[in-house]
């Protein structure tokens, strides 16, 4: 644990030799996803901590339906300031109204309808399960993206195997540790943009100390397949809109 | 046997060549991938049932929720709209029992049934995947030049069963998975290929993506024969 402690510290450091050291492990992978599951873990913990004295300490009924009829006066409020500015319907106000009203009921029908465990225990299976869901997140993120690097990597002639890149690559995952303060409200969100830029040049330099690569060309590989995929995207939406325009014509 | 079963599916998760190479030396490796395939696919088929049964116990009985629903839909205006029309009322009663016979199992509603029938159809399925991808591998991995036969071909491709092992975490309900398995079991494919053929990166990755392009062709073919058998039909039944 001491170890992995200390890899991560050196990796937010961008420390050469931590990240030779660990390329070069023979479990590069299994050190890597076990330190990404446990700051993603760790992240979390705050948010599953409140949830869990939130939903263990559940507000009544009625104490939630005055919640819910709050926000339906703060959205007609809303509907009003809009009219100065929009020629809203006469009626769209009461017929939205009836709606939320509706699923409101919906809510509060199937939030009383009873369970065959109490109801405390699921709830906490379901923030417990939210809570574990995370580390999942993650690596689908994180491995969906990373094949593609792996691919321009090997164009670029990497010399890394899939294993030692993925390992190295994990490391990005350590800035995001700085999520555990994302409940704040500004500086959880700005937090959140650091951990971002931060684990971007984790990234880039993991990816040049397993390849053998530049930093320019690590930074390549790196950008490549999001670059790529914004111009298809582009391409797409640009075909539909000349598809609509043919459409109308 | 199962310990080192297991162990090989541990150490491939983390695309180690060494399971692969083990594999391909073993006397009969497609029995032993079989094997393999089984052994974790009714593992995370029985942990998968016993978080499917928490789910299902701290969930409100699911014609109660219809119930409720129902009666949230008959409070909105365009119900209250259409309700005066006579067919409406017993057509929205028989499309909505239908909806909710196809849409909660869509979205995941706890069904003990089907959780405790997947002990039975994942190995099935996974083996029938398995067996039908590590055929079309094979043939095109000695296209590619490489040197593996069928039968190690076949137990190294068993080894990217080792992904599934991320199911076991289906034992806490609630939780959610994602696409990481469907991914992750790409790259074992890819690892176990480019071990058991000897094949550089480039011919691995076409060994390991051309089943898939095949796969697609061919649904993307029956498909097409579908429509047009449809359309015959339809079609001539018309005239």
């Amino acid at each position: 644990m001491r170890e992995l402690l200390q890899l991560a510290w050196d990796a937010l450091l961008f420390k050469h030799e931590a990240y030779a050291q660990h390329v070069a492990c023979a479990d590069v992978l299994k050190r890597g996803l076990t330190l990404l599951v446990l700051v993603t873990l760790l992240a979390g913990v705050v948010s599953l901590i409140v949830n869990v004295v939130g939903d263990l300490r559940p507000m009544s009924a009625e104490a939630q339906r005055r919640e819910a009829e709050e926000g339906i006066q703060e959205f007609t409020e809303y509907v009003d300031t809009m009219r100065q500015f929009f020629d809203v319907p006469p009626d769209f106000e009461e017929q939205m109204i009836a709606y939320m009203q509706a699923g409101m009921g919906i809510g509060f029908g199937i939030e009383a309808l009873p369970t065959r465990l109490p109801k405390p225990v699921g709830r906490v299976l379901h923030d417990l399960g939210a809570f574990l869901s995370l580390p999942f997140r993650r690596l689908a993120g994180w491995i969906g993206y990373g094949i593609w690097v792996l691919l321009v990597v090997k164009l670029l002639g990497g010399r890394a195997t899939a294993s030692q890149m993925l390992g190295a690559t994990t490391l990005y995952a350590v800035p995001h540790v700085l999520d555990i303060l994302g409940f704040v409200p500004c500086l959880g969100g700005m937090l959140g943009l650091v951990a971002i830029v931060w684990g971007i040049a984790i990234y880039v330099k993991a990816l040049a100390v397993a390849n053998e690569f530049s930093i320019g060309r690590a930074t390549i590989a790196t950008v490549a397949p999001a670059l790529v995929g914004g111009a298809l995207a582009l391409m797409g939406l640009l075909v539909l809109f000349i598809l609509a325009l043919v459409g109308s014509g | 046997m199962m310990k080192a079963l297991i162990r090989l599916a541990w150490e491939a998760l983390f695309l180690s060549e060494a399971p692969c190479v083990e594999m391909r030396e073993s006397s009969n490796p497609a029995l032993r991938g079989l094997g393999l395939i089984v052994l974790v696919a009714v593992a995370v088929a029985l942990v998968g049932l016993a978080g499917t049964a928490l789910e299902w116990a701290t969930t409100p009985n699911m014609r109660d929720i219809q119930e409720a629903v129902l009666e949230g839909i008959q409070q909105m205006p365009w119900y209250q709209e259409l309700q005066s029309t006579p067919e409406f009322r017993g057509r929205f009663q028989q499309q909505y029992k239908l909806w909710w016979r196809i849409f909660p199992r869509m979205f995941g509603a706890p069904d003990i049934a089907s959780a405790a029938l997947r002990i039975i159809l994942l190995p099935l399925g996974l083996a029938l995947t398995w067996f039908l991808y590590g055929l079309v591998a094979h043939l095109f991995a000695r296209l590619l030049g490489g040197q593996g036969g069928l039968g190690q071909t076949l137990g190294c491709t068993a080894l990217a069963v080792a992904p599934q092992l991320l199911n076991m975490a289906t034992v806490f309900p609630y939780l959610v998975i994602g696409g990481v398995v469907g991914t992750w079991t790409l790259l074992c494919r890819y690892v176990a290929l480019k071990t058991c053929h000897r094949l550089t990166w480039g011919r691995a990755l076409a060994a390991t993506l051309l089943p898939y392009v095949a796969f697609a062709l061919l649904v993307s073919f029956f498909a097409c024969l579908g429509s047009v058998a449809t359309a015959l039909i339809f079609g001539g039944g018309a005239q």
